[in-house]
């Protein structure tokens, strides 16, 4: 992802020329970079972080489904 | 299995060994030891902050004195030596050796830790742990600053002789039927940070080098009055301590490797993709040291640089992640106290990446530099993954090293309020640091939100505080009086737990 939608991202700001008028224009697109990325961090943190709690609920030995791993009783 | 307390031995044959169990056990001690030390210093900035205004401490350069100690003590005191003291214990193990490859060299890497320790606690310096130039050349007292340089220099003497010794021991002194392939993911977090040393120490012990020939006037390498640049310090400075922070998150990751599918009674989800994290992040950690410094001036190019090869450790950071996560998937986890502090280590360890996604990135960084925000980001690593980790990990090996059994209660008790407290302290403070709080200061204009929210991070710290209290207490009493354990199988989880190799010291 960070290929696909980083890098190209930054070409774009330095396609920019140098002159001052466009300078202020690579500041934007560096916040449109950052914006893009923390989206991306925090549905990912979302998501991750909702599977793990559901993980602790779920597969802790408790649990009415809780059944054995195939590794269990062997030397693994 | 070697079981160090279970046969008692006088103080003097432990203390004058170079048997790896036994500089592991002195490694666990004083680590152990300057973590309580630099606590209790973490209570007294907190409890000074409860407030604006003078509360316990009496000025402002004593505070300074307090946080760059505090600072100095948990990063090179603690949590260096003990993932050392892990290391010590299970490298060899892990490799099927006897010892260390250089055992009176490891015995020496750890006698040099208390000298330095002293000299930084006698010294009590006040110029954070960052040594601040010009102010640490021009005017921070001496001999303070002085004891302060010798003792991070004795230190990385020792950080480097460590590494050298776990690079040889797992790369040279493995049995010869294992493959490098086949050492587990702990023995490669080891090796990885060895090398990160290696790399990345020297260039600091120059710097520190040139501090001290600056202090004495005979160089002016970072003082402005005599052609020098306070910047060329922050250059080497961070280009050891960028690579560091994957030296103290790297063996508490392999040590969530060890406890995560133990606990969830299954093998490692991808061994192959664990490994190759270890070397991305080691090689990536070099490529980022300048995000510490994007508001010294640095060019636009300059800064996207950095920016991408900060970003470049995402990757491999959350491959660590989704590693636990289909580990733990389909299992059978039993939340006994080491999988708990795990788990919650892995979930904070992401939210601090999170926070590390707005320090890298450039705009916001000068929203965010100096503030509270960096305090809360790099102590939600520390405290929230590298220490969640190793504690979680020293529950893991107390029967292995005492023979005896924790309480298992106090033990959750103790991760309770560990993580209450720290995403009370830690979370607060990122948002303190949006509304502008600077850092390293030691009193704060009455604004409303800074008081209640540093209330808010005060009482989280005193949880940590009284959470500590549990695990020294529990600590102490089950060492001596603890249920005798199982030491085949320590947790009720069937299996092999501690790679079932002897230690083949005679004294053993």
């Amino acid at each position: 992802m960070a290929v696909l939608v980083g890098l190209p991202a930054v070409d774009y700001a330095f396609a920019a020329g140098d002159e001052p008028g466009e300078y202020l224009d690579r500041r934007v697109l560096i916040w449109n970079l950052f914006y893009k990325m923390m989206t991306v961090a925090f549905i990912t943190g979302s998501v991750v972080s909702g599977t793990i709690i559901w993980q602790v609920w779920r597969f802790r030995e408790s649990h009415p489904k809780a059944k054995p791993t195939s590794y269990e009783g062997t030397d693994w | 299995m070697t079981l160090e307390l279970q046969k008692p031995r006088p103080i003097w044959q432990i203390m004058f060994s170079t048997h790896h169990t036994d500089v592991g056990l002195l490694y666990l001690i004083s680590s152990l030891t300057f973590l309580f030390l630099g606590g209790s210093l973490a209570l007294g900035i907190r409890a000074e902050l409860f407030l604006p205004g003078s509360q316990i401490i009496a000025d402002a350069m004593t505070f300074n004195r307090i946080f760059t100690v505090h600072g100095t003590t948990l990063i090179f005191l603690f949590i260096i030596p003990f993932a050392s003291a892990v290391g010590n214990y299970y490298v060899p193990i892990m490799v099927r050796y006897k010892d260390m490859a250089y055992p009176k060299l490891n015995a020496i890497a750890f006698w040099m830790i208390p000298p330095a320790g002293v000299l930084i606690w006698l010294g009590f310096a006040d110029f954070t742990w960052y040594a601040t130039p010009p102010y640490s050349i021009i005017s921070a007292p001496g001999p303070a600053a002085d004891m302060w340089i010798f003792g991070l220099k004795i230190l990385g003497i020792s950080s480097v002789l460590g590494a050298l010794n776990f690079v040889v021991t797992i790369l040279k002194c493995k049995h010869p039927d294992m493959s490098i392939g086949q050492i587990p993911l702990m023995a490669w977090s080891f090796l990885s940070s060895s090398l990160i040393i290696m790399v990345a120490i020297p260039t600091f012990a120059a710097a520190l080098l040139m501090l001290l020939t600056d202090r004495l006037g005979v160089s002016g390498f970072f003082n402005p009055a005599m052609g020098g640049d306070p910047i060329s310090y922050a250059h080497l400075f961070w280009f050891t301590f960028h690579p560091e922070v994957y030296v103290l998150v790297i063996p508490a990751i392999g040590m969530m490797y060890e406890i995560i599918p133990r606990f969830s009674r299954k093998p490692i989800y991808s061994y192959s993709s664990g490994v190759f994290a270890f070397v991305m992040l080691s090689i990536v950690g070099f490529s980022s040291w300048a995000h510490h410094m994007y508001a010294t001036g640095m060019s636009f190019t300059e800064k996207t640089v950095f920016m991408v090869g900060t970003l470049a450790a995402v990757p491999a950071s959350a491959m660590h992640v989704f590693n636990f996560v289909a580990t733990m998937w389909n299992a059978r986890i039993r939340f006994s106290t080491p999988m708990m502090w795990a788990v919650g280590g892995i979930a904070l360890f992401f939210s601090a990446g999170a926070g590390g996604v707005v320090n890298s990135a450039m705009p916001l960084d000068f929203t965010t530099h100096d503030t509270y925000w960096v305090v809360g980001h790099f102590h939600l690593f520390v405290m929230g993954t590298i220490a969640f980790g190793s504690i979680g990990y020293l529950y893991y090996m107390f029967p292995y090293v005492t023979g005896r059994m924790y309480n298992e209660t106090l033990g959750k008790i103790h991760f309770i309020l560990s993580f209450i407290g720290t995403v009370l302290v830690f979370f607060t403070q990122h948002v303190l640091g949006l509304y502008g709080m600077p850092r390293r200061i030691y009193d704060y204009p009455p604004i409303p939100e800074w008081i209640a929210m540093n209330q808010i991070a005060s009482i989280g710290a005193m949880i940590i505080g009284i959470s500590m209290a549990v695990f020294l207490a529990n600590m102490i009493h089950s060492a001596g009086k603890g249920k005798f354990a199982d030491t085949d199988d320590p947790f009720g989880l069937g299996g092999k737990y501690y790679y079932p190799f002897e230690a083949k010291n005679p004294s053993h």
